[in-house]
């Protein structure tokens, strides 16, 4: 290969972290003078190639060339740097106490002697903050600039350090239309002047103003690398998707009930706009959707754990007020959430303490005095509901696996009379059969006449499970597929629709 | 969060908390005018001599104790390293030896105590809460080890001239403990504002990520915080050793919380990344004109502790709602893989 042709060529990539084979012979090349835009669902491997490329990870296996120099050893984020490679993280990574020129010389302050020389920084933060023409000064201090300002001040960083290779991942997630437009004129310019850029979002409708090729990676492997303009919106997002689903997954029919959940006009802070859904008895309503669509939050609000700004819900057409989650459990609806071990258990505590923490209302007489025979009585039929296998109910939760610790966080909501069960990500991390465990129990809630609402990123079990389907995107509700229509397809076009920010752009 | 800042003179005060150093120097002339009115005394040169001299130890730890709360710990084990200094410095001198050498070995063992400091924080990845804790108290036991449990006798005549330059003795007009105070505080107030250790400093409190990412070496630049704060508290336990004229096992007791005191007095955050020695200075100040003030109002030391102890919880508590306001909502880590 032609050593001028390519900034940056990897090969063979192999990444594996416990449990999870986030990368699996990737190759991956860039041009100068090129925006290379790198797409793939949540989980396909996008930043951890690139957090290799500029040294935040380490390799596992595989060649990289930078500049046609192959890499031996492992590059540290130093390292990487002074090859000319700069990766403008998602969550910025600014000292927002310092000011726009300390964070610009960060790790490479100018001295004089043994002095810092502020004066001669001054001067080449605003040189390079003018060769943008960025309205920045740099005296100014980060932590009171906008968002899209911080960015700026990032690539500035960048180019001061002579990068050649410039990695944004997900650059405009937080940005508005005018900003983006900025950006993209900032990217045009770098690309003019022969950087190469990898551009990594989930904003498929943008990539027409800068993209010039496109790298499409799924579950940690390569796809397909090709020129944007000869691949199509609908052909990019069956790359992203394209997986067989060889699963098999059980589902239960069961007719529908009356309605137990309504939400109106649900708002709450940046990540839940305007959502409005209802919910029937013995339902699974399946919720899809990128990482960052409003999904755990929309379930925080609803559940009341987060604050909600407006929006009505009602419980078997009861409207109810819920401020806290004592609300929602005296109102019949519980939350399994996202991280169990952070959120779901008290893993220093005994399964039996676990199941009764919520119950405790039950158990107690009214002085407060625990009654051992009802939690008892309540702890032995949890665990024989849900088949939990233990040798006792006084081990540590901690000490169960991830597909049992689950179930002792069902078990606790169950033990009382709930109505509306949602699930957030509850198969993140377990086996398979703990995961058809899952399955099967929220199919025995739904016979029983409980809805379920099953929050889930992976589209084969939110397909295999769910008698409907809702996609979010950027925190509103997208689209609605019943399970007779719904495809990978179609859930992934709803999942990238974001509001079109740029439609007043060529 | 885009709260942008136009203003020229608004976009200074913003700048490592220019502006919150302002508003307490503000706070300490009206203090300091108000105790006057009250007893005139208060005002002359003698007592001001006297105010300085006071406030100096206080400055001293206060700067080692804001070097580190800037890089986002906390040293509690300064109270306990003035003890250490004091009793070997002590038990040196009244075991034979060269006054000065005493000094030089002294603040050799104090640095030493920094350096472990620094490493348990920054390489082991103790909690500096715990370590300094730690620390805290393997510094009281060497103190109370130095001379077998006992505090030490008088150090004698031959140590006149290290007592005078510590403590008793006068250059210009103040004395030497002022100057003392002075020397260190320009020194380093210098390499925090000038010098790429000092730079890293504030940028490890700011976000100990970037800083990383960025090339600046945490540990060292940690671990270099850690040992300002114990050389100072060191030179603190000189000083009570010059002052008292013997070694005493309890020196220092508590010291560490009045620097934490002085510290965010003086506008330094206790969440890191954020300070002026010159608040430090003001801090100490403040601490000062307040003790010397109350006592000459007749407030027994209780209410003098009452009274600082509330003015410090105000401070922390302006610092935390002003930054929980401005700086960071709470960043949701959105992994895009």
């Amino acid at each position: 290969m032609n050593e001028r042709e390519y900034s940056v060529e990897m090969h063979n990539i192999t990444k594996v972290f416990p449990g999870v084979h986030a990368l699996d012979d990737v190759s991956f090349t860039l041009r100068p003078g090129e925006v290379m835009a790198l797409l793939g669902e949540n989980g396909a491997g996008k930043s951890t190639l690139m957090k290799i490329l500029s040294g935040v990870y380490t390799r596992d296996s595989g060649e990289i060339h930078i500049f046609g120099k192959p890499i031996e050893g492992d590059l540290t984020p130093r390292k990487a740097q002074a090859l000319g490679v700069s990766m403008i993280h998602q969550e910025l990574n600014m000292c927002a106490h310092l000011t726009v020129a300390e964070n610009i010389f960060l790790g490479s302050e100018l001295v004089k002697g043994n002095l810092l020389n502020d004066k001669e920084m001054h001067r080449q933060a605003k040189e390079v903050l003018d060769s943008l023409q960025i309205d920045i000064q740099p005296e100014q201090v980060v932590g009171s600039l906008a968002v899209s300002k911080q960015q700026m001040v990032e690539i500035a960083k960048a180019l001061q350090a002579k990068s050649r290779i410039l990695i944004m991942d997900e650059p405009t997630s937080a940005l508005t239309s005018v900003e983006i437009t900025q950006l993209f004129t900032l990217i045009k310019k770098l690309r003019d002047t022969g950087c190469s850029i990898v551009y990594i979002s989930h904003r498929l409708e943008e990539l027409q103003y800068i993209v010039d090729r496109v790298t499409i990676m799924r579950d940690g492997k390569f796809i397909i690398e090709q020129p944007f303009k000869e691949l199509p919106l609908n052909k990019i997002i069956s790359f992203m998707v394209g997986r067989e689903i060889k699963e098999k997954f059980p589902r239960v029919p069961v007719n529908k009930g009356k309605l137990a959940l309504s939400i109106r006009n649900l708002q709450a802070g940046r990540m839940v706009k305007d959502v409005s859904l209802d919910l029937y008895q013995g339902e699974i309503l399946g919720i899809a959707g990128l990482m960052g669509a409003g999904r755990t939050e929309m379930t925080r609000a609803l559940f009341g754990v987060d604050h909600k700004d407006s929006g009505e819900v009602e419980i078997e057409g009861v409207p109810v007020k819920i401020t806290c989650p004592e609300d929602a459990i005296a109102a019949g609806l519980v939350l399994v959430p996202e991280d169990r071990k952070r959120d779901g258990l008290c893993v220093k505590l005994s399964v039996r303490e676990n199941i009764a923490l919520p119950n405790l209302d039950i158990i107690c007489n009214k002085a407060g005095v625990i009654n051992r025979s009802i939690e008892r009585t309540m702890v032995k039929k949890a665990i024989s509901d849900l088949k939990v296998k233990l040798p006792t109910s006084e081990v540590n939760a901690s000490s169960l696996s991830g597909g049992n610790q689950q179930k002792v966080v069902v078990g606790k909501w169950l033990a009382r009379d709930s109505k509306v069960v949602i699930f957030d990500e509850p198969t993140r991390g377990i086996d398979v059969a703990a995961k058809v465990e899952i399955y099967n129990l929220m199919n025995e809630l739904k016979q029983n006449g409980i809805s379920v609402m099953f929050v889930s990123s992976e589209m084969p079990e939110i397909l295999g499970v769910s008698d409907r389907i809702l996609v979010m995107c950027d925190g509103r509700v997208t689209g609605e597929l019943d399970r007779s229509v719904a495809t990978q397809e179609n859930i992934m076009e709803y999942a990238t629709q974001f509001e079109n920010k740029l439609n007043d752009q060529n | 969060m885009s709260r942008e800042i136009a203003n020229p003179f608004k976009r200074m005060m913003a700048i490592r908390g220019i502006g919150q150093v302002l508003t307490v120097t503000i706070g300490l002339i009206v203090l300091y005018v108000v105790f006057g009115f009250m007893n005139p005394v208060f005002f002359s040169s003698r007592n001001i001599s006297n105010l300085l001299r006071q406030i100096a130890p206080i400055l001293l730890i206060g700067i080692g104790q804001s070097y580190v709360l800037i890089t986002g710990n906390i040293d509690l084990s300064i109270g306990s390293v003035v003890g250490m200094s004091c009793m070997i410095s002590a038990t040196m001198m009244t075991k034979g030896a060269n006054p000065w050498v005493a000094v030089v070995v002294t603040l050799i063992c104090c640095l030493g105590l920094g350096l472990a400091n620094g490493l348990l924080v920054s390489l082991a990845k103790l909690p500096p809460f715990i370590a300094t804790l730690g620390t805290m108290t393997i510094a009281r036991g060497i103190a109370q080890i130095a001379n077998n449990n006992y505090n030490t006798d008088s150090i004698g005549e031959a140590a006149q001239g290290f007592r005078d330059f510590f403590y008793y003795g006068k250059s210009f007009g103040l004395y030497n403990t002022i100057w003392i105070a002075a020397a260190l505080w320009l020194l380093f107030n210098f390499i925090l504002m000038r010098t790429r250790s000092g730079r890293h400093i504030y940028a490890i409190g700011s976000n100990v990520e970037a800083a990383r990412l960025s090339g600046v070496n945490v540990i060292s630049a940690t671990t270099k915080a850690y040992m300002v704060s114990a050389f100072v508290s060191g030179v603190v336990g000189l000083i009570t050793t010059a002052t008292s004229g013997m070694g005493a096992m309890d020196a220092g007791n508590g010291y560490e919380l009045n620097a934490v005191a002085a510290s965010v007095i003086g506008g330094v955050s206790t969440l890191g990344g954020q300070g002026l020695l010159f608040g430090t200075v003001i801090g100490a100040s403040i601490w000062g004109v307040l003790q010397n003030g109350l006592q000459f109002a007749g407030a027994p030391v209780a209410i003098r502790n009452i009274v600082i102890g509330i003015i410090v919880v105000v401070s922390v508590l302006l610092d935390v709602i002003v930054r929980s306001g401005k700086v960071s909502r709470k960043k949701r880590i959105v992994s895009a893989t």
